[in-house]
């Protein structure tokens, strides 16, 4: 049954708004959640019995006429779903109590929901039109929501991401319809078998880059990165962290994989271009993020830095390589959701993300402090945490690959990572009281709650890091490491 | 009892050391009773470990030969053992010793965490992880030196994470030279001849395990840590768990890993190591003034017996070595508690203030003077049959020097420790000191189990020979030669023992012509030995530190340092504040200006990105 993991979001989503009418508060709050945790449940508790024996394909039926549409599950699926309802839970706890005062709570769920079944229907999807519709779907749902405040830059951003966003998506359409046109099918599996008889370089190479502009503006890579520093900080602070934890991850980098290696194979060409683009974002964004006075808009830049690192360690190539950019993928969504969850909090309590205005709050907001240092420090890539082991895994890989020069920059990248960490550290909670903020009370409970718990995660994967990595992470690296094999073997009906 | 069971000795204390940190503090006894009951598991679990000897926990960790690899067998067993005993007695102790010391709570969970860390050291059998348990421990060295809140705590702590650090990173570089000449980071399977290159990976890796053990010259922040750090640090850490776990890391390594022989240079150097730190941090130890600094210079004097009865690579000294190790373990973990029960009574440990206290703490008093008959290795306690090996090892060597360096350890040894114990616990009471009680008797117990261990030790040597040291030879003596070293371990009548008992005289000679000379004040009886002509000056400039070269490293280091800062500090900073952050914020401020929020100018970049990108790869495709 794996279709509940779009058909549930959505059905949620159809009844939250005539809920609303009910309840204003407490059922929707109590729907989104249950959906959200019934989602994490079974993808962490039944996900890994259901594919033991292989990938698990579902065809969809009508009054018993088959749909075209056909979903599948494995290992690089499941793993990608797990991190969505897990970001996917935190951030609407979160909302619990930060959408408080936006009002329209059910409205907001609805919203939220249709994102989350898109992302999931992404995940699951077998071919390529449905990769657009899901696509689709989930940015059309992220447009409003980031609007949702109605303020004025939330408005202008959620313009400005609608613009750019549709024209990744048009290019993505094309790069589609030349697939199509090569190989007469949508499928992954016949269309991964079609091209491999085709042999055709130029035609491939134009999808290939209408494609890496679609996904690569999808994903914020430099440089098709610039509304994402625009969009994310403008969004309500749950939106913030599932967009940048999750959004940017599953439209972009996930599907960016799957077509690139499950499909198209991984040409040396391609791996080259990849790893070009990772190191391009991981440098040029790690320096904006130095030059932000907005914390939330530091955040924003530095997801795109890090997504820099998870293209770079997917663009080598090799089993290493693949499994470390996925375990990043992992980390960065949980500490990237964690910190703007925690920015969330501290706007919320100050009314402000100026770095500047900041400062001491640490002791007003002790929680949310401890909590932001994890997550900070999980992606600076700092011993023990899980941010360390899977920069460490991208760096070995890289070397083992014989790139020494970008494990360099990487290297010196988390440098400046931590740089900037710090400095807003510094700004924002250490440091004298600014008497501004005397008055400040730490935030509410289901948003502690929210950031405890994944601070928690990243604390406890850094020290699990090996479990995670055989049971999660591994079977994802298998799936895109095999290459088209995963596809056209067992993805056939 | 599966193989799982060996994280037990690691995650149990990790998770208490949590547990007690967090614990508030008006839970005082809760807190007391959890962190006994977890040292007595751990001591219950190191008796089963030790019944069940072989396990083996291996799951792979990071590919490439790093495996996290724990090894449960005879000698790292009894190590285990060794350490939960003194776990517990360390933690009864400190029930009553810190209580309601400031950072209390704190050094009870770096207790608990550095058992974690130590027990992890042991079992662990692939390097990486072994570096990985073995650096942990620098962290609460650290943490625990600070607990002690004088002026110079903070200095102190920072020299002792320096100069093992420095260790740590010898034993690193050596750890990776010896995995690249035996290819393999499994412990259990390096057997290499020390020639060339392995021959600078067994110093290196020699400088680490006897740095830890506070072998000279990486000796010098124990005494400064005598005064600086709690006194139940000094008897946990460089009494006790480094010792054992130096030491058991040196016996790995010239026993295991290399194939060490008899009169090899390599021997050679290891004995000259051992016998350089017997006598001159035996010559420092006479003449100290505070108990504390005086015991913690015999900490590191004993450590020279160890490594010269494993550096023999003789049989009967590397057990003498290994036997010592547990041996000076006890007592001096013993003297250290009894010199913080004194300390806890009468708020000082200068000699000069203290004496007659027999008759206030006869407890102390009794356990303190075994303890020091043991380290003196009087018969028939356990310092004298370990000693004795040593003795026999050395001469059976065929240098005869390194016996006689031993000899005049044995001889400065129980000179000092009649000083200490006439100065304390006989003679007049002092004005300085008023009525006292005995300590609580959390206090008194370990202090006694301690001196007990010690008699047992001696007087039924068979014990903990049979049972714990000669097994560990059995797989490196030759075929058909016999592992039994009980036979003369307690015998009188033969040249070594008369010899070590002459000395023994010659020390107690020394003391009361010291005692008379002065004017029958016992803390000034080493004063003549002081005042020797040349001896007089070397003590002087040892006062001063002259031979510290820790403190000389940082005097030239701060020499350098201002040249340096001068000549090439300032230019490079100049490059960097100037030049660096002047290019990077122009840099930043290019890329920031680059996005000013018009979409069309974010199109354009995309387009651009989609030229580039296809022609690269349409180049690359071809």
């Amino acid at each position: 049954m794996i279709i509940l993991f779009v058909v549930l979001p959505l059905i949620v989503a159809g009844i939250l708004p005539l809920v609303g009418k009910v309840s204003r508060r407490v059922l929707p709050d109590l729907l989104a959640n249950a959906t959200l945790l019934g989602l994490l449940v079974y993808a962490a508790v039944a996900g890994r019995a259901l594919i033991a024996g292989g990938p698990v394909l579902q065809q969809l039926s009508w009054l018993g006429e088959a749909v075209n549409l056909r979903l599948a599950l494995d290992g690089f699926s499941l793993f990608m779903l797990l991190a969505i309802a897990l970001v996917g839970l935190a951030a609407s706890l979160f909302s619990i109590d930060y959408m408080e005062h936006y009002g329209a709570k059910a409205n907001y769920y609805a919203l939220y929901l249709v994102m989350i079944a898109g992302m999931n229907g992404l995940v699951l999807a077998t071919d390529l039109f449905s990769v657009y519709v899901f696509l689709e779907v989930a940015a059309i749902a992220s447009y409003a929501l980031v609007a949702y405040g109605l303020s004025h830059d939330g408005l202008e951003a959620a313009f400005k991401y609608l613009m750019l966003s549709v024209v990744g998506s048009a290019f993505i359409v094309a790069a589609i319809a030349v697939v199509f046109g090569m190989t007469g099918s949508l499928d992954f599996a016949a269309a991964a078998a079609g091209l491999q008889e085709l042999n055709a370089g130029p035609v491939l190479a134009i999808a290939s880059a209408f494609f890496l502009l679609g996904f690569g503006l999808k994903a914020a890579l430099v440089p098709f990165h610039a509304w994402l520093p625009d969009a994310h900080p403008s969004a309500p602070a749950p939106i913030s962290a599932v967009l940048s934890g999750l959004l940017i991850k599953v439209s972009g980098v996930y599907a960016m994989t799957r077509i690139f290696l499950n499909i198209f194979g991984l040409t040396p060409a391609l791996s080259t271009v990849l790893m070009g683009l990772g190191a391009i974002s991981m440098v040029i964004a790690a320096f904006l993020a130095l030059g932000q006075k907005d914390m939330k808009r530091m955040l924003a830049y530095s997801s795109i830095s890090q997504v820099g690192y998870v293209v770079l360690g997917i663009g080598i190539g090799t089993p290493l390589g693949i499994a470390g950019g996925l375990f990043h993928l992992f980390n960065h969504a949980l500490a990237k959701g964690l910190l703007f969850l925690t920015s969330g909090s501290v706007q919320q309590a100050t009314g402000t993300r100026n770095l500047d205005e900041m400062g001491g709050l640490a002791k007003r907001m002790p929680v949310t402090a401890a909590t932001n240092l994890v997550g900070a420090l999980s992606i600076a890539g700092v011993p023990p945490l899980n941010g360390f082991w899977s920069k460490l895994l991208i760096i070995v890989a890289l070397v083992q690959a014989g790139h020494p020069v970008f494990a360099v920059i990487a290297v010196l990248t988390s440098v400046l990572t931590l740089w900037y960490y710090l400095l807003m550290q510094r700004k924002a909670f250490f440091g004298k009281l600014n008497e501004k903020w005397a008055a400040v009370k730490e935030a509410p409970f289901w948003m502690t709650v929210a950031t405890v718990l994944l601070a928690l995660l990243c604390v406890g994967i850094g020290i699990l890091f090996s479990t995670t990595v055989s049971t999660w992470i591994q079977p994802a690296a298998d799936v895109l490491a095999d290459g088209i094999h995963a596809v056209t073997g067992s993805w056939g009906f | 009892m599966t193989p799982k069971m060996l994280l037990l000795p690691i995650l149990l204390p990790a998770v208490l050391a949590v547990v007690l940190l967090l614990l508030p503090r008006a839970l005082r006894l809760v807190r007391d009773a959890l962190a006994i009951a977890g040292a007595a598991v751990l001591l219950y679990y190191g008796f089963v470990f030790f019944s069940v000897k072989d396990l083996r926990f291996n799951v792979p960790w990071l590919g490439m030969g790093i495996d996290f690899d724990l090894r449960l067998y005879h000698f790292s067993s009894f190590i285990l053992l060794a350490l939960a005993g003194f776990l517990i007695l360390i933690t009864i102790y400190t029930t009553a010793k810190m209580k309601g010391a400031p950072r209390e709570r704190e050094f009870m969970a770096y207790v608990f965490l550095t058992a974690a860390f130590a027990n992890g050291a042991v079992l662990a059998n692939n390097f990486v992880p072994l570096v990985f348990f073995w650096e942990g421990l620098l962290i609460t060295l650290y943490g625990m030196i600070t607990i002690g809140g004088r002026p110079t705590s903070g200095r102190t702590a920072v020299k002792a994470l320096l100069i093992s650090g420095f260790c740590d990173f010898s034993m690193i570089l050596g750890i990776g030279l010896l995995w690249s000449v035996a290819g393999t980071a499994t412990m259990s399977e390096i057997s290499v001849e020390p020639t060339g290159l392995a021959a600078a990976a067994f110093i290196l890796m020699m400088i680490g395990a006897a740095g830890k053990a506070g072998a000279m010259p990486f000796h010098t922040w124990i005494p400064d840590a005598g005064v600086d750090a709690p006194v139940t640090f000094m008897a946990f850490l460089p009494a006790a768990f480094e010792k054992l776990l130096g030491i058991y890391l040196l016996a790995r390594i010239a026993l295991d890993f290399f194939k060490i022989r008899p009169g090899s240079g390599l021997s050679i150097l290891l004995m000259i190591v051992g016998a350089v730190t017997i006598v001159l941090a035996v010559l420092m130890a006479l003449v100290q003034k505070d108990l504390k600094r005086l015991l913690s210079y015999h900490a590191i004097s004993q450590v020279g017996y160890m490594i010269l009865g494993i550096g023999t690579a003789i049989p009967i000294g590397i057990a003498g070595g290994l036997f010592h190790m547990i041996n000076h373990a006890m007592y001096k973990s013993g003297l250290f508690l009894s010199a913080g029960s004194v300390e806890h009574r009468t708020g000082t440990t200068e000699l000069k203030k203290l004496g007659g206290l027999r008759r206030d703490m006869p407890l102390t008093a009794f356990g303190f003077t075994v303890c020091a008959l043991a380290i003196s290795g009087v018969w028939p306690l356990n310092g004298f049959v370990s000693k004795e090996m040593i003795f026999h090892g050395a001469l059976e060597s065929g240098y005869t020097v390194f016996a006689i360096a031993a000899w005049i350890g044995a001889i400065f040894t129980f000179a000092s420790f009649l000083k200490a114990g006439h100065s304390i616990f006989f003679g007049e009471r002092t004005r300085e000191v008023p009525e006292v009680r005995e300590s609580p008797p959390a206090m008194v117990i370990p202090i006694l189990v301690l001196a007990g261990l010690c008699i047992l030790f001696g007087v039924y040597n068979k014990l903990p020979l049979t049972l714990f040291i000669q097994p560990i030879l059995a797989g490196h003596v030759e075929a058909g030669e016999t592992v039994d070293f009980t036979g003369h371990a307690l015998a009188v009548f033969n040249p070594v023992a008369l010899i070590s008992i002459g000395c023994l005289i010659l020390a107690f000679l020394l003391h009361r012509y010291g005692f008379l000379k002065s004017g029958r004040k016992a803390y000034l009886a080493s004063e003549p030995m002081h005042n020797l002509p040349i001896l007089h000056q070397a003590y002087d400039l040892a006062e001063r530190r002259v031979f510290d070269p820790y403190e000389q490293g940082v005097k030239v280091l701060q020499g350098l340092s201002v040249v340096l800062y001068k000549g090439i500090d300032r230019p490079i900073d100049f490059v960097f504040e100037k030049v660096v952050t002047f290019t990077g914020e122009k840099f930043t401020g290019i890329l920031r200006k680059a996005h000013n929020g018009h979409y069309a100018n974010y199109l354009a970049w995309c387009l651009a990105g989609l030229i580039i990108v296809a022609g690269v790869i349409s180049l690359l495709a071809k």
